[in-house]
């Protein structure tokens, strides 16, 4: 019942935001045809790409909606019939693989998204672009003791300078944003006693959730975080290059690997273009162009041979999240439900 | 000028056209054997093929069934009391048994008989066709989200202490993987089975091409012959028409004996005939060279006898050459063999007075019913009666006396010809049947008599003995084979 409520209140918090929420467009105002992209992507990683698609295609005007990716699943499901988006972009991959599951998608197949790998697509209805780190974003200055190189190092911390950590660790809410509850889930999996230790030690020194990457990074930043867990190593890694005060941690335990992945709705408007933007996306040069221009993680980093300084290697071991039928089961209507739960009673939260 | 040349060419060409169209008729063994090998073979692949695919798709569920199979069982055992209520932890394992097959959907629905539904796909129909026997795990296919699921159904009794009831797993998987498989396997299969089917009809074609070859050599040869070659064949043939080889060889052989015969009995009967020709010659001159008229007709007498003998000897040759054409090309039918036996008896009577020799018939039989042919018989008897009653005149005692006789036997009649003669001494009997075999020289006589007799008893399946007649004299004795009436019981 509880869970009934968060779920309704979160539809509420949906259709709030998707009457404010306004597209930005791209290309030509007259263009002969538009396509329609909902994505979880950061517009400032996504810009430059939108903006070489509308050069290299004239005739097609872009619009481009950044929505949650939770909300950006209820949206994808609310629309089922009449899609307002032609091309789904998210980093939950597990519910954009459970879209596909539930038959949400259209089979798309090129001669690009032939060349993918198959761990990188899914039944030919969704795709992989990127592959990035899930890493920890510290504010140096004002991180108390030794920078941590784990999950290990990050309890050791917060049990040694409670007063200093108490309210400064920031991470995703689980139950608002889809991809940290992707990342929740998976690190249950990986290491379900660690991660019942993190959740204990965040929600018992005012852990603080964010709906958006962004906001984390931008509380990191300014030093009303001393550390951002689980975050997404594209836009960590952007902001640590640009700003001294950030440094970004792959932790050496393991590290967690996500992909964004693209999916077109099953009645999709404009299935030609979805396809053309995702064989663009998919392409050498926009691979490239993704390392060279530290944009993203691509999920063809082969495609450039040049070393490029934005390149981030994990030193621990890597875990790839696998883009396959696993991501239902972090998805289950029971084990969520529980999960949720025990999130909320580590956090001491109360359901609005 | 072309119409010339044109109706020579046809002419020349008719025959072969004709050949062709009767070629073109016949059928042909090696297309007949072709033919039926290629709808044995394809009905063979074709039933091959059924069975593959069915094989192909059981297999595929089978593999697959397996996968199903594990995923719900580790599913049930994560069913439990979580929070005091009966619920379950997937385990992601379970899932990664699924994602084996790559790219299929995956569908569950786990409901317990007290609390309902629990999770999964709430509109998943849970109820397996068959009624659910408890712990046993069930499979079926069902429509499910516009495609064909695979499904295994489980329902069990909770074993927890406080949990009471059952609870029902349904996991569902799509089915590309299993299809992918399937055809994979039928692809695999159909190929092997149709490269099979292909070298199949391969052999049968060339096989019978090779087969039939000896055959096409011996007939290239026998075409390449010159026409009197009658040597056998000498090629190398196998095991299969080595038969043939022997039988035509054989055949050859007997036709280049019958040939040889033949040119020996034309050389002989020549000869036959230039003696007396050339006696005939000596006479005429003597008569020419007399000066007596009374010499003069004598030596003209003597002229006419010697025609006689010339005319009955020509006559000779061509009754054995009809009889042996008779024997050739007749069957033999059932006839009274009294008819020939009175006729030749009849005819021959007069001449025998003639030569001062009494020729009686005896016989107490009113029919003597035999397979035989008439002419051939009669001729028999005439050569028989003929020679008794030339060997009656010779001696120093002329013999009057010349019988024929008739006798029934339990299976065969006996024809008696006995003379009181001279008789054959032991040593010549046999060789009195060998043709031109003359006992004496002085005795007029063509010598083929005889011979003709033994050609026609061995026609008709009969014997010939000679014995001697007492006191003196021969007796010729013939069996013949009564004819049975067929007689159905």
């Amino acid at each position: 019942m509880k869970t009934r409520i968060v779920l309704m209140s979160m539809i509420i918090g949906v259709w709030a935001n998707l009457a404010t929420a306004t597209p930005v467009w791209f290309g030509k105002p007259h263009a002969a045809r538009v396509l329609r992209i909902n994505s979880s992507l950061d517009l400032a990683s996504f810009a430059p790409l939108l903006e070489r698609f509308v050069a290299l295609n004239p005739d097609i005007r872009v619009s481009y909606l950044d929505v949650n990716t939770f909300e950006l699943y209820q949206k994808t499901i609310l629309e089922k019939n009449n899609p307002s988006a032609s091309l789904v972009i998210s980093s939950a991959m597990d519910l954009q693989l459970k879209l596909i599951n539930d038959g949400y998608g259209q089979t798309y197949t090129s001669p690009v998204t032939a060349q993918l790998p198959s761990d990188a697509k899914w039944r030919d209805q969704v795709f992989a672009f990127s592959l990035e780190p899930v890493v920890m974003l510290v504010n140096k200055d004002q991180y108390p003791g030794k920078l941590p190189q784990d999950r290990q190092d990050l309890l050791r911390t917060i049990r040694q300078y409670e007063e200093q950590m108490t309210g400064k660790i920031g991470t995703y809410d689980i139950r608002r944003s889809g991809v940290g509850y992707l990342l929740a889930s998976q690190d249950a999996r990986q290491a379900d006693a660690t991660w019942g230790r993190l959740i204990e030690a965040f929600g018992s020194h005012q852990l603080q959730t964010y709906c958006c990457t962004h906001e984390i990074i931008d509380d990191v930043a300014s030093g009303k975080l001393l550390l951002g867990y689980n975050l997404l190593g594209s836009y960590a890694s952007q902001r640590a290059r640009l700003d001294s005060r950030l440094e970004m941690i792959l932790p050496k335990d393991y590290t967690l690997m996500v992909m964004r992945v693209a999916l077109i709705p099953k009645h999709a408007s404009n299935k030609g273009d979805a396809g053309r933007f995702l064989d663009f996306l998919l392409s050498n040069e926009v691979q490239g162009m993704m390392q060279t221009k530290a944009l993203l993680f691509p999920i063809r980093p082969d495609v450039t041979p040049v070393i490029t300084p934005y390149v981030v290697e994990a030193t621990g071991p890597k875990r790839a999240i696998e883009l396959d039928q696993q991501l239902l089961v972090g998805r289950d209507y029971a084990k969520q439900r529980r999960f949720i739960s025990s999130w909320e009673i580590a956090q001491e939260m109360k359901p609005k | 000028m072309w119409p010339r040349s044109a109706k020579l060419k046809s002419l020349t060409e008719a025959p072969l056209y004709e050949e062709r169209e009767v070629l073109k008729r016949v059928p042909s063994l090696r297309f007949r054997l072709i033919g039926i090998g290629c709808v044995v073979i394809s009905i063979i692949a074709a039933l091959a093929i059924n069975f593959v695919f069915e094989y192909s798709q059981r297999l595929a569920d089978l593999s697959y069934d397996r996968l199903l199979r594990s995923a719900l069982l580790q599913m049930d055992e994560n069913v439990g009391l979580i929070n005091n209520e009966v619920s379950i932890d997937i385990p992601w394992s379970a899932f990664a048994t699924l994602a084996q097959a790559n790219e299929d959907r995956v569908f569950y629905k786990v409901e317990s008989s007290e609390q309902g539904f629990i999770t999964g796909y709430k509109d998943l129909e849970i109820s397996p066709p068959q009624t659910p026997i408890y712990d046993k795990v069930q499979f079926f296919n069902r429509q499910y989200s516009g495609e064909m699921v695979r499904f295994a159904f489980l329902e069990r009794h909770l074993t927890e202490p406080d949990a009471t009831g059952t609870v029902r797993i349904i996991l569902g998987q799509t089915r590309l993987s299993r299809e992918e498989l399937a055809s994979s396997v039928t692809q695999r299969a159909v190929d092997i089975v149709l490269m099979i089917a292909l070298v199949a009809i391969a052999l049968i074609v060339i096989g019978s091409h090779l087969v039939l070859r000896p055959l096409h050599r011996i007939e290239r040869v026998l075409e390449e012959r010159l026409p009197g070659d009658l040597t056998p064949l000498d090629i190398d043939t196998p095991q299969e028409t080595y038969h043939l080889k022997v039988a035509i060889n054989h055949f050859m052989s007997r036709l280049q004996d019958n040939l040889e015969q033949l040119e020996n009995y034309t050389a002989d009967a020549a000869h036959q005939l230039r003696t007396p020709l050339a006696g005939l010659r000596a006479l005429a001159e003597n008569a020419r060279d007399q000066t007596s008229p009374e010499r003069q007709h004598q030596a003209l007498e003597d002229i006419v006898n010697q025609c006689d003998a010339l005319s009955q000897t020509v006559t000779l040759l061509l009754n054995q050459a009809v009889v042996s054409h008779r024997m050739q090309t007749r069957y033999r039918e059932p006839i009274d063999l009294l008819t020939p036996v009175t006729a030749s008896c009849r005819e021959q009577a007069v001449t025998a007075l003639h030569q001062g020799v009494n020729l009686s018939l005896e016989t107490e039989l009113g029919s003597a019913m035999v397979l035989g042919d008439a002419f051939a018989l009669q001729q028999m008897m005439q050569n028989l009666i003929e020679n008794a009653v030339r060997y009656s005149a010779q001696g120093e005692q002329q013999a009057t006396e010349v019988i024929v006789s008739v006798v029934a036997f339990a299976t065969y009649y006996q024809i008696r010809v006995v003379d009181y003669g001279k008789g054959i001494a032991d040593d010549e009997k046999e060789r009195v049947f060998e043709r031109f075999y003359r006992g004496r020289y002085d005795i007029a006589g063509s010598g083929v008599g005889l011979a003709m007799v033994k050609d026609i008893v061995d026609h008709h399946g009969a014997s010939i003995r000679i014995v001697n007649t007492e006191p003196k004299g021969t007796t010729f004795e013939i069996d013949i084979a009564k004819f049975q009436m067929e007689v159905t019981e």
